[in-house]
């Protein structure tokens, strides 16, 4: 992706949350995850995955767990809470309404 | 969790290594995968992961501080916004101020008072026991026999202590001259029936009380007040000897700090010695009997199993008594709780309505805070909208105001512990007058816990509102408002209204209370007392009567002080008497039997003759005693109007007592009653007279049955018109040179001893004068703040109403009447309170029923002026808006 900007923090806080809502996963898994459903459009800068994924732990629309992954080796799994699904919902809510409103500008000019 | 990962750095950077070390390694094993060669494969995923040591301190800063850090930008604001609006946060403060001073006052007086009144260990387990008759009537005093028959029959106590004053007044003679102390004699195991031990030194030998001479004999305890008084805090005390009067003791112990038994009492400083029985111990008659007994319960007892036990028991001690009376008056045993006997049931109950009514206070400040929150919550509402639509939780908004609420009733709880601290320090006379226990003015750990826990509570209350409508609010009708002037639902308004109508009510229901107790203290000041009392000094002497042991002291010490007295510049005229009316300091009291009913207490005076004048007794017939009253002449006794109702011969006719015998306090002469005195008030104001018998100083020798009863207490009455400040002095210095420990005698005007004779009505007055009174303040200002608000909000409205026409007059009126609905609504449930509110305190009010018709007119009238001043201002404001203006601004 381009420049990181602060329309790029909230948004990359509605992929992982929306990663997350099928199942628990790692941080490299929902890297992939979002690399892959996106139609490899959307690279996310692996490396800001991180601070992302503990600011929602702390803000607990995340929770964690350490566990056994599928190469027998310990990872941390990382899954949606109840009042992450709350915020999911909201923020999607958001999302459409913007991006809504932005392409009535758009489409017009 | 922030704080959790503040201890657990270590681990949680290992934990963060691994999980970027296992991403890393996926992503190397996918580009291998994809054919890429080792070395390849790590610069490949490097690029793609980032630096990730630079992700490594990201991820780190997101840690634990998210929730610290929005709590201190909360403080930081708060004390911003605080700052700027001085007026609106000092309102605030002051207000809760004085509901949690108030609250805290009267929780300190309480908790010492009710709920940790002595420092012994486990006072729960304490009892005392009393003697008494068939009818209830209780006596403390115990005789030895009775006492020793209980510790080896009775199963109820671990261990049973008995304790004696010792005789007449005791002087201790230590380092720095002559200290009165309070002498009392003891078994050796009541320190540890009490729990506390000595401080210094190891107290008594554990032995029973004998008639022979004891381990204990001649060793002291001290107190910690009659060791720094008389010793100056040696800590060699122990081992040393001093004396007490004339006999010699040696110091085996000190007692720690704030540990008394008695409790209450004078407040001279203890010391114990241990008991030795005597032979009047071996009977049971009036004159072996001063024993008071307390007792530990067994494991396993009740105060009931204990009650039980000792009614059995006690019908075989009774049995022992020889004499028909004796036997009667101590048939029976009561066992209670130590600590329900340390303050009366009456003083216990006014205590609690105190309490009661601070916390209505209390209540009253809150209400008013919750207003004046809600009021300036609405005025923001804008801006609480634009920080939710900036993305604030709701949760974060109301944690906010909840950060405020805490600084403004935190500061206030400093600002009411202050108050609290000064009103028990301003009221401590009172206070030590009324109650048994002293109040320390300072607050101690639990006051300060209690004092926490009503900072919270207060917070909770005053921003609960606020915060949940702050909380719900919908964002954007809100953003859409235009300004300050709209937005407020009538919703809203109503409640505040309901507020402030609470507000009126429980003000209404402390001044009824006020003034109900006010008229019983206006009442009780126009009793008619019996004498006069103005221009009097009253000296309360503690005679050392150890000094006279081979005089006569009324000689050698009363009739020469005396005279000095006279002699004094300005003096009219001096007297001397066992007690002052209403003195309340020393007391003989007479057992007189009128043929074969029962026992009459009566009260015994010993007075020289100038106290006629100097008090102005009057005499319903015969004559006061004068200067033909000698030692050699008819023996003659004086009684009041009570004793001779009872006593007269002729029982229509009670001056028919005058000339009659009377019970010889001589040996083989005869006293005659030569006169009777008009009544007066004796113990409190509030009671009628007792009998009482009068008897002149001059005519009692060593030889006379009440010499004794003479040599113990006197109160010095002296008429003068000088200044008090100028006679004290002077006083002072007469009674040192006759006898260097009378120097240190308490020295009051007779008008301020009758004022302290109101007791416990009187504090209660004051303090419901104060509450009252605050509570009267805080309506005004919570009515004024509300309709000024109002009026604030809608002055487009009155704008418009003027420009289309409206007078001003009407204006007025609108807002007087919304300041008298709630006036009305207010006084209405108020009144319904202070119904009920006067059943409590019916029990102390005297000559005023708790439902006095004026006073509950009174009251609503005061609140209702009081109100309709406060709405004054709001509605002279509301009638002078300019409409232009109004219609000009936003």
């Amino acid at each position: 992706m381009g420049k990181p900007s602060d329309l790029v923090q909230g948004t990359l806080d509605l992929l992982i949350l929306k990663t997350l809502l099928p199942e628990a996963m790692h941080g490299w898994a929902i890297a992939k995850r979002i690399q892959q459903i996106s139609g490899e459009v959307l690279q996310v800068q692996q490396g800001s995955l991180y601070p992302a994924l503990h600011r929602l732990e702390q803000q607990g629309w995340i929770k964690a767990k350490w566990q056994e992954s599928e190469t027998r080796r310990q990872a941390k799994f990382y899954a949606l809470t109840a009042a992450g699904r709350k915020q999911l919902e909201s923020e999607t809510a958001n999302w459409n309404r913007l991006s809504a409103a932005i392409n009535l500008i758009v489409g017009e000019a | 969790m922030s704080f959790r990962g503040l201890f657990r750095r270590r681990v949680d950077d290992t934990r963060l290594e691994d999980e970027l070390g296992f991403h890393l390694d996926r992503q190397i094993a996918e580009n291998i995968a994809a054919g890429m060669n080792p070395a390849e494969a790590k610069y490949a995923a490097l690029r793609t992961f980032g630096n990730p040591a630079l992700v490594r301190e990201q991820t780190r800063a997101t840690w634990g501080w998210s929730k610290l850090e929005s709590l201190a930008q909360d403080v930081r604001y708060t004390a911003r916004a605080l700052l700027r609006q001085t007026g609106f946060s000092a309102t605030i403060v002051g207000t809760m101020a004085l509901g949690i001073g108030a609250a805290a006052a009267m929780f300190t007086v309480v908790d010492h008072v009710l709920l940790r009144p002595v420092s012994y260990k486990d006072p729960s387990r304490l009892v005392v026991m009393q003697e008494g008759d068939p009818g209830g009537r209780q006596v403390w005093d115990l005789s030895w026999l009775d006492v020793s028959e209980w510790r080896h029959s009775a199963r109820s106590f671990a261990q049973i202590a008995m304790l004696r004053h010792m005789s007449g007044r005791s002087y201790l003679e230590g380092q720095n001259a002559a200290l009165e102390v309070t002498g009392m004699s003891v078994s050796a195991n009541l320190f540890p029936v009490l729990g506390v031990e000595p401080q210094l030194g190891r107290g008594f030998v554990p032995e029973e009380p004998s008639f022979a001479q004891g381990k204990n004999a001649g060793s002291i305890v001290l107190s910690y007040p009659a060791w720094q008084e008389g010793f100056g805090g040696d800590k060699g005390i122990i081992g040393k000897t001093l004396k007490i009067n004339t006999t010699t003791y040696t110091v085996v112990g000190v007692m720690p700090v704030g540990f008394e038994y008695p409790i209450g009492g004078k407040h001279a400083p203890e010391v114990w010695t241990a008991v030795s029985l005597a032979e009047s111990d071996r009977k049971r008659d009036y004159t072996g009997m001063d024993f008071t007994v307390i007792a530990r319960l067994a494991k396993g007892a009740t105060v009931q199993s204990a009650q039980n036990e000792m009614s059995i028991l006690q019908k075989r001690v009774a049995a022992d008594y020889t004499d028909a009376d004796l036997r009667k008056e101590h048939s029976t045993v009561k066992v209670q709780p130590l600590v329900n006997t340390l303050v009366t049931a009456d003083v216990r109950r006014a205590l609690i309505a105190l309490l009661g009514a601070s916390g209505v206070l209390w209540l009253i400040a809150s209400l008013n805070v919750t207003n004046l929150l809600l009021a300036r919550n609405m005025a923001r509402q804008r801006e609480t909208a634009m920080r939710v639509a900036l993305g604030a939780s709701r949760l974060r908004v109301v944690q906010q105001m909840l950060v405020e609420g805490f600084a403004l009733n935190g500061t206030a709880a400093l600002l009411g512990i202050g108050l609290a601290v000064a009103s028990v320090s301003i009221l401590a006379r009172e206070l030590s007058r009324t109650l048994p226990v002293p109040i320390p003015a300072r607050p101690d750990g639990w006051i300060l816990l209690a004092l926490l826990g009503m900072t919270l509570l207060s917070t909770l209350v005053s921003t609960a509102w606020p915060a949940w409508l702050a909380a719900r609010a919908p964002v954007e009708p809100a953003l859409k408002q235009g300004g300050l002037q709209a937005g407020t639902t009538r919703r809203q308004h109503r409640v505040r209204g309901v507020l402030v109508a609470a507000e009126i009510a429980m003000s209404l229901c402390l001044l009824v209370v006020c003034g109900l107790l006010l008229r019983t203290i206006y009442t009780l000041r126009h009793v008619p007392l019996g004498f006069r009392t103005d221009h009097i000094l009253v000296a309360n002497l503690s005679i050392p009567a150890f000094h006279y042991d081979n005089q006569n002291i009324v000689t050698a010490l009363y009739d020469p002080l005396l005279e000095r007295v006279q002699h004094l510049h300005g003096v009219q005229n001096a007297g001397l008497m066992s007690e002052v009316p209403l003195g309340n300091t020393f007391r003989v009291q007479l057992g007189l039997r009128k043929n074969d009913s029962s026992m009459i207490t009566g009260m015994l005076k010993p007075v020289s003759p100038e106290v006629q004048q100097i008090f102005g007794f009057k005499m319903a017939a015969g004559r006061f005693f004068d200067k033909t009253d000698t030692p050699t002449s008819q023996q003659a006794a004086i009684v009041n109007r009570a004793f001779a109702k009872i006593y007269a011969p002729n029982a229509q006719d009670p001056d028919s007592i005058v000339g009659t015998k009377f019970w010889s306090f001589k040996k083989n002469v005869e006293t005659r009653i030569i006169g009777i005195l008009d009544d007066q008030r004796q113990a409190q104001v509030s009671k009628d007279s007792q009998p009482e018998v009068e008897i002149c100083l001059c005519q009692i020798t060593p030889d006379s049955g009440i010499y004794n009863p003479s040599t113990v207490g006197m109160d010095l009455a002296v008429r003068t018109d000088r200044p008090t400040a100028e006679m004290i002095p002077e006083l002072r210095d007469v009674l040192r040179q006759a006898s260097p420990e009378l120097g240190t005698a308490t020295i009051t005007t007779m008008d301020q001893i009758v004022e302290d004779s109101y007791g416990s009505q009187r504090l209660a007055a004051h303090l419901l004068e104060i509450f009252g009174g605050s509570a009267l303040v805080l309506c005004m200002a919570g009515l004024y703040g509300l309709l000024a608000y109002l009026v604030s909000q809608r002055t487009r409205e009155l704008g418009v109403r003027i420009a289309l026409g409206a007078r001003r007059g009407n204006l007025v009126w609108m807002v007087l009447r919304q300041a008298g609905v709630m006036l009305v609504a207010g006084i209405a449930l108020g009144t319904g309170l202070a119904f009920a509110a006067g059943k409590l305190v019916d029990r102390f009010l005297y000559g005023v029923s708790a439902h006095d018709a004026w006073t509950l007119a009174a009251a609503p009238a005061l609140l209702l002026a009081v109100g309709l001043l406060a709405a004054y201002l709001p509605a002279r404001r509301a009638a002078s808006v300019d409409p232009m203006e109004a219609l000009r601004a936003e």
